[in-house]
């Protein structure tokens, strides 16, 4: 349907044009029949009256008026040629039934159509064609079976072009009319509809609402402040959403945070050790949790920053701690990140790997539009059809995962996430030589 | 007893503050405790504080400005206790003019190491020397942030550092052209957190030298200083 506009001025506008067209169509096909009705009637009628006075003028022996003998007259023979085109057997048959009417039985009836500027040649040139054009006469030939022929001549207005051309003229009065109004409405329906569209387009809680002035019949303004409405309580739900987390954040860590001085007190050192762990291990959970409930309101400006040092720097930092992490040095890269959010990003990658695998091996591969650091660990791997499973948070594999390793699988939907928000991705591949591969791409 | 450092523990939650107050008892500090904000600062007027631990989180006049405050009128040093992680919530708390920060929920035992350092740094200046955490140290076309933890090259591209790194080269900017021995460089690094405890000096100054020095096998900036330590032989600026 490539004719189908898509907008709608464009469609409200297709469809009362056709529409209209259509009526008007309807119209004239019934204006033409009636015309023709008239026109059958106006043909027949008088010469059929006339021939009826004309005989009954003859039964009483008077003789035929002079006006009434220049209108029908009688003729010994058909005046009208057997070659003869033009012929209108409808006006025959309606003089037939009129004359049967009046009681006069009639033999053959016979019709030619003449130009009627024969009747008029006293008048210019141009102005007779012009008649010609709208006007013509019909010849009537009535047989007397015996008697000869009766001939009369009647008017015959010939539709044409006049009819036609009022019709085109109606027509583009009345789209003029009605169009104009009907698109000027549109738009004024259309203008404000765009930008409530583009409005909804930009939608984003951390930024006021685009100014969207109420405009347009009530039914669009009744619309726009409802999207107003919803906008403000959307913003609203989200804001309170980010003032719930914080508060949570707040308050239970306040709690562990008491939780965490109080086990100072306690005598055995092995479960006061136990217990700060586990206080730990909640703390860091509830770090995730806040961190992926806030992920695309990052407040980290982007920076050039030199990935080669960055990951190395964090692969120090696991090593400080003690635990088995190697990273193939690597030239500098300076790349645009949010430093800090790669940090975490990568620290969960290697983190996971170190709970899993035991240890990790970290390289960066640099390409012209992407680079990628890869982590690489030593343990069992993960069941293919699982490899997408994991980034879902709060997913861990039961099997190759025990409890006390610790921690719901936050670790890499935040990772994920992290990655994602810088136009990046993380994915999970088993290594041929066992053990599992994960790979931060960042885009340039 | 004056030899007895005074710590003035500012926090609204009870249960954090009365258990933490008795430990840091435990470990041999005089602990004054307030609840709220004014109480601090009527506090702070009437002993001599030798630090102060300041929650940032309370109801009222919180604790960054009450870090500000403290900072705009005295040279006590502060350690932030923070609940936020976040990156911006540090940097704004040692743009405040805090000495050290921790996180809820923080080990007492931790909090008060970091505690002693920094008194025991006071104590060794005579008066608080240590410079804020916060601005920037120029050297050798490199620039140090502080609040950020990390290095920019004269190209403005951000070296990232480990917390190693860091803490080592912090020591060393702030002190340029002394020469710092291996102990030096332990006990000023410790304590900021427990990262660099185990891991050698040696090792760590010749990571630092890979990522600044031009030609890292003869060093320029950071030089040995032979049967002595490290000193850094840049002109340091105070940005």
């Amino acid at each position: 349907m490539r004719l189908w506009p898509r907008s709608l001025a464009g469609q409200l506008a297709l469809v009362s044009a056709v529409a209209l067209f259509v009526g008007q169509a309807i119209n004239f096909g019934l204006i033409l029949r009636e015309r023709a009705a008239s026109r059958l009637a106006q043909a027949s009628r008088p010469v059929a009256i006339r021939v009826a006075d004309l005989l009954e003028r003859e039964a009483a022996g008077v003789s035929p008026a002079r006006a009434v003998r220049g209108r029908v007259r009688r003729l010994a023979t058909n005046p009208i040629p057997a070659e003869a085109t033009e012929r209108r057997p409808e006006v025959a048959d309606e003089v037939r039934r009129q004359l049967a009417e009046l009681g006069i039985a009639v033999g053959r009836i016979d019709t030619q159509l003449l130009p009627a500027s024969e009747l008029v040649q006293r008048r210019p040139r141009a102005l007779r064609r012009w008649r010609d054009r709208i006007m013509a006469r019909l010849r009537i030939a009535i047989e007397q079976p015996g008697r000869g022929w009766l001939v009369g001549v009647a008017p015959w207005p010939r539709p044409g072009p006049r009819v036609l051309g009022m019709l085109l003229v109606q027509t583009l009065v009345i789209y003029l009319l009605t169009l104009l109004p009907l698109l000027w409405i549109a738009r004024r329906l259309s203008r404000p509809l765009r930008e409530l569209t583009r409005a909804a387009g930009q939608f984003h809680p951390l930024r006021p609402p685009l100014p969207l002035p109420a405009q347009g019949p009530e039914d669009l303004r009744q619309l726009i402040a409802a999207f107003h409405a919803l906008w403000a309580r959307v913003a609203a739900m989200l804001s309170e959403k980010d003032r719930m987390l914080g508060a949570i954040g707040h308050d239970l860590r306040t709690p562990l945070a008491a939780l965490r001085v109080r086990i100072e007190s306690v005598e055995d050192e092995q479960d006061r050790t136990r217990m700060a762990e586990t206080v730990m291990e909640m703390s860091r959970t509830l770090d995730d949790i806040l961190s992926l409930a806030r992920l695309g309101h990052s407040s980290e400006p982007m920076g050039e920053v030199d990935l080669a040092a960055l990951v190395d720097a964090v692969v120090e930092d696991f090593r400080d701690l003690g635990d088995a992490v190697s990273f193939t040095p690597s030239d500098r890269l300076p790349w645009r990140v949010r430093p800090a959010a790669i940090r975490r990003a990568l620290r969960n990658l290697i983190e996971n790997a170190i709970k899993y695998g035991g240890s990790a091996d970290v390289r960066l591969e640099a390409g012209p539009d992407r680079a990628c650091v890869v982590v690489a660990d030593e343990g069992p791997g993960i069941a293919p059809e699982l490899l997408e499973t994991v980034f879902d948070p709060f997913t861990r594999i039961e099997q190759s995962r025990n409890r006390d390793t610790g921690g719901i699988g936050l670790g890499l939907a935040l990772a994920r996430g992290l990655a994602r928000e810088a136009g990046g991705e993380v994915t999970l591949a088993n290594r041929p030589t066992g053990g599992l591969e994960a790979r931060l791409t960042l885009p340039r | 007893m004056a030899d007895t450092p005074h710590l003035l523990l500012v926090d609204d939650e009870r249960s954090i503050r009365e258990p933490l107050a008795r430990f840091l008892e435990k470990q041999g500090l005089r602990v004054t405790q307030a609840a709220h904000a004014g109480d601090a600062r009527a506090k702070l007027a009437a002993y001599a504080i030798d630090l102060v631990i300041l929650d940032v989180m309370m109801p009222g006049e919180d604790g960054l400005s009450l870090c500000r405050h403290i900072r705009a009128t005295s040279d006590t040093p502060v350690i932030l206790l923070t609940a936020r992680a976040e990156e911006t919530d540090r940097i704004v708390g040692l743009e405040m003019g805090a000495d050290d920060y921790v996180v809820k929920p923080f080990s007492p035992r931790e909090l008060a190491t970091r505690a002693k350092v920094i008194l025991r740094r006071a104590a060794a200046a005579g008066t608080r020397q240590h410079p804020p955490d916060s601005g920037a140290y120029a050297f050798a076309g490199w620039v140090l942030k502080m609040g950020e933890r990390v290095l920019v090259d004269r190209e403005g591209v951000t070296v990232p550092l480990s917390t190693g790194e860091y803490n080592l080269l912090l020591a060393l900017v702030t002190r340029p052209r002394q020469v710092l021995t291996r102990d030096q460089l332990l006990d000023l690094t410790q304590g900021r957190e427990a990262a660099a405890f185990d891991r050698a000096i040696d090792n760590q100054v010749s990571r630092l030298r890979k990522k600044i020095e031009p030609d890292p096998k003869t060093p320029t900036i950071i030089k040995t200083v032979w049967g002595g330590g490290y000193t850094l032989t840049a002109e340091v600026t105070r940005l």
